[in-house]
């Protein structure tokens, strides 16, 4: 059987495993942008803050992903369900991106603006979502984009905790020595990746500032 | 010549310095700075570069707060004030502007306005108001964002943005220092212009000489964050003392060599 | 700075819209099993058997990498079935203390199952896949051997042979020697898995501890000895279903249980060294075992 031919016969399977990736993926995203934007803003506020937090998300990055998913399942309430286990894993993962983007998106706001805003009498909340926000869309979303796509790579080595996703046919095809099912997890992981590029790349050219 | 000389208002100032200081990181920026500003003055800080102008004008909207003394705005010390509602009362415009690159020159201007809560209507229209009055006519400006306008525009609309609110209180930090000289000019007459009409209480930071005689009612000069001497402008012209006499020295040598060409 | 609100929302939607319209398919039956032959078979033969009686499409996810990715896709519902023994149930699931008892071990797990995770364990397939202690059949035959106690008698003539495995786990060969009081004559070989029961056959040693279901022991001239003191805890071959599944598919529950004890040790040594040992596919085989057993 060809190659085409075993992805025709198999692309309910293909689907439903690409469905639950982009459920993993999607799921850590929403968590690590709602926890990594507010921990980009405060390390903005308090800048004392900056290097541990930082420094966690940087060793949580460091950390390889097979043996973090690995420490987490001795854990109870997580190594009980292999895909809460791995959306943590893989929030940790997201969030150095989200995290340091925010920030320096925030910091790079002109000092101008900044000290006008204060001056005519903005609260701190007001400078915060009309200007500094509004101003670090950009940097941000690149963080957002850069997330997204590592989180799809590394949502494929979950499967080997039991999260189910496209992994699961790369590791069967390798336990089963069958190239076909490696390729029908592999590939369409490549796509995902490649189409999550790129529609976010579609948005970051959308929300661009006008120069 | 007395250090001070009176204004016709005798009522409460405006503004009043008591014996401020402000030291920062050990540097004292500030020392023992006492003045007042009467209701529809214009007083201009001159001074060099490190002089204390700016620490001293920040000082008024507490962007700053003394470390020593009390600087008080309407009868009241900055630091009884809440600082948004003090900022709110007052028009803050600065060198290099910091208008929002984000927003139109209509919705910079309409800011405060909007964050006070006015009426959209209202709203609109004084933002009309302001920029025929910062002279940008036509209408054709509002709908433009800063990275579309020249530097004299963005200035003027920096102006339009602080006075929409109508506050009662204007402080400059070396506004028209970024301006080409010829623009410099302009813009310096059209404000001169400008403040006869409106009667506000302005203070400005500036190091140019010429902005200073131009522009104030009172010229402060100031060295190494104190107070040296206030004078009217013509006092200033005429003066003796070393100070100001340099000051004047550069400007008749700027004359000089303009008229030489 | 604008927002190009209407490009950008727009290409925001196409996201949302990709997450949201690959959405959750009824996907039929799904049928899962462990990475190694036998499963592979055992999760064929429910499948064909659950697509013969209920006429519903059953698709196979197998070779999934073992007991806990397997436990964990049962819990969220990627398949429904799969094929467990009792005692990996026992302690790498429910991480309780071995039993040595079949059905104490099976009781255990029934309700453990059902109260902790909703699943439903239905009786065994017919067959205990647990350790086995084989010889050859010329000496079970020349000495009258059924039992390890009777072997023991002659083990300190005999040389043995064990996988690493089997030598360092504390139920493995350390218990069983203190059990029946073995002694051999040497230490132990350690071979690989593959090899042992080549050694065996061609005499190099005379006793190994395999699988009580390998293709091998049926296919040769190999005796298992039985395990009188029942030292070796059972592993008996239970399919394990999700409630879920039962309550929307109880065709599904009947269709399975049909199965029970249809499976004995022998037949499913006699099935893996078919897959194993002649290279045929598993597919074949599981299709001819059903129609053997009236089942298709």
């Amino acid at each position: 059987m060809s190659l085409l031919e075993f992805f025709q016969r198999h692309q309910r399977e293909i689907l439903q495993a690409t469905w639950e990736h982009v459920w993993l993926v999607g799921l850590t995203m929403i968590f690590a942008i709602a926890i990594g934007v507010p921990l980009g803003i405060l390390v903005t506020r308090k800048p004392w803050l900056s290097k541990p937090i930082l420094g966690s998300a940087n060793v949580a990055e460091t950390i390889p992903s097979l043996a973090l998913f690995g420490f987490l399942l001795p854990v109870p309430w997580l190594g009980g369900r292999a895909d809460r286990l791995a959306i943590v894993a893989l929030t940790l993962y997201a969030l150095l991106p989200i995290i340091r983007n925010t920030s320096a998106g925030i910091a790079n706001v002109d000092r101008a603006v900044r000290e006008a805003a204060r001056g005519m009498g903005m609260t701190d909340g007001q400078i915060l979502f009309q200007v500094e926000l509004p101003l670090s869309v950009p940097t941000m979303l690149a963080g957002i984009r850069i997330a997204t796509v590592l989180t799809i790579g590394i949502a494929t080595i979950a499967a080997a905790v039991g999260a189910g996703g496209l992994g699961e046919f790369i590791f069967r095809g390798l336990a089963m020595v069958n190239d076909q099912l490696i390729l029908a997890g592999a590939i369409p992981a490549a796509l995902l990746a490649l189409g999550a590029d790129f529609v976010l790349g579609l948005v970051q050219h959308g929300l661009r500032p006008v120069r | 010549m007395p250090a001070r000389t009176t204004h016709k208002d005798a009522s409460q100032p405006v503004i009043e310095f008591r014996n401020v200081h402000f030291s920062l990181s050990g540097r004292q920026l500030l020392n023992d700075v006492s003045l007042t500003v009467a209701q529809g003055e214009t007083l201009v800080l001159l001074g060099r570069s490190g002089a204390g102008k700016t620490t001293a004008l920040k000082m008024i909207n507490r962007l700053l707060a003394p470390t020593q003394g009390e600087v008080l705005v309407e009868g009241r010390a900055t630091t009884e004030w809440d600082p948004i509602a003090l900022r709110r009362r007052i028009g803050y415009v600065i060198q290099d502007v910091g208008l929002f690159p984000h927003y139109t020159v209509a919705q910079n201007i309409a800011l405060i306005p909007k964050l006070e809560g006015w009426p959209g209507e209202r709203v609109g229209s004084r933002v009309k108001e302001m920029l025929e009055t910062v002279g940008l006519h036509g209408g054709k400006f509002e709908q433009r964002y800063p990275s579309q306008l020249s530097g004299g525009q963005r200035q003027r609309v920096g102006v339009a943005r602080a006075l929409a609110a109508d506050p009662e209180i204007l402080l400059m930090d070396e506004p028209f220092g970024a301006l080409d000289p010829m623009t410099r000019g302009e813009i310096q007459n059209e404000f001169k212009a400008l403040e006869g009409r409106l009667k506000k209480t302005v203070v400005i930071v500036t190091h140019d000489v010429g902005e200073a005689l131009v522009l104030g009612t009172r010229i402060g000069l100031m060295e190494a964050g104190r107070i040296a001497r206030i004078y009217s402008p013509h006092d200033f012209v005429h003066a003796s003392d070393p100070m100001a006499a340099a000051y004047m020295a550069q400007l008749r040598v700027y004359d000089e060599a303009k008229r030489e060409k | 700075m604008r927002l190009r609100r209407t490009r950008g929302t727009g290409a925001l939607l196409c996201l949302v819209a990709l997450f949201a319209g690959c959405g959750e398919r009824e996907k039929g039956i799904v049928v899962g099993s462990k990475n190694f032959s036998e499963q592979a078979l055992l999760g064929e033969i429910l499948a064909q058997h659950i697509e013969a009686r209920t006429h519903q499409p059953v698709t196979r996810r197998f070779y999934l990498a073992g007991s806990y990715i397997c436990q964990q896709a049962l819990l969220a519902g990627r398949i429904d079935t799969y094929v467990e023994y009792t005692g990996t149930a026992l302690t790498a699931i429910l991480h309780d203390p071995i039993e040595k008892e079949s059905s104490a071990v099976f009781t255990r797990v029934q309700s453990e199952y059902k109260r902790r995770f909703q699943l439903e364990v239905l009786p065994s397939l017919g067959f205990n896949n647990t350790f086995a202690i084989v010889i050859r059949g010329e000496d079970a035959r020349r000495l009258n051997l059924k039992t390890i106690s009777d072997a023991a008698a002659y083990t300190p003539e005999w040389r043995a042979g064990f996988g690493y495995e089997f030598m360092e786990r504390p139920d493995g060969y350390p218990g069983l020697a203190n059990t029946y009081g073995l002694r051999f004559a040497e230490s132990p070989r350690i071979l690989d898995l593959g090899l042992l029961y080549r050694a065996l056959l061609e005499k190099q040693v005379d006793l190994v501890a395999g699988n009580s279901t390998d293709g091998l022991i049926s296919a040769r001239d190999l005796v298992i000895l039985q395990d009188d003191k029942h030292y070796f805890p059972p592993y008996d071959a239970v399919p394990v279903i999700r409630g879920e599944t039962v309550a929307r598919h109880p065709e599904v529950r009947a269709a399975i249980l049909e199965l029970g004890g249809k499976i004995s040790d022998q037949e499913m040594q006699k099935m893996n060294y078919e897959v194993d040992g002649e290279h045929r596919d598993a597919t074949e085989v599981a299709r001819e075992f059903l129609k053997a057993k009236g089942l298709d």
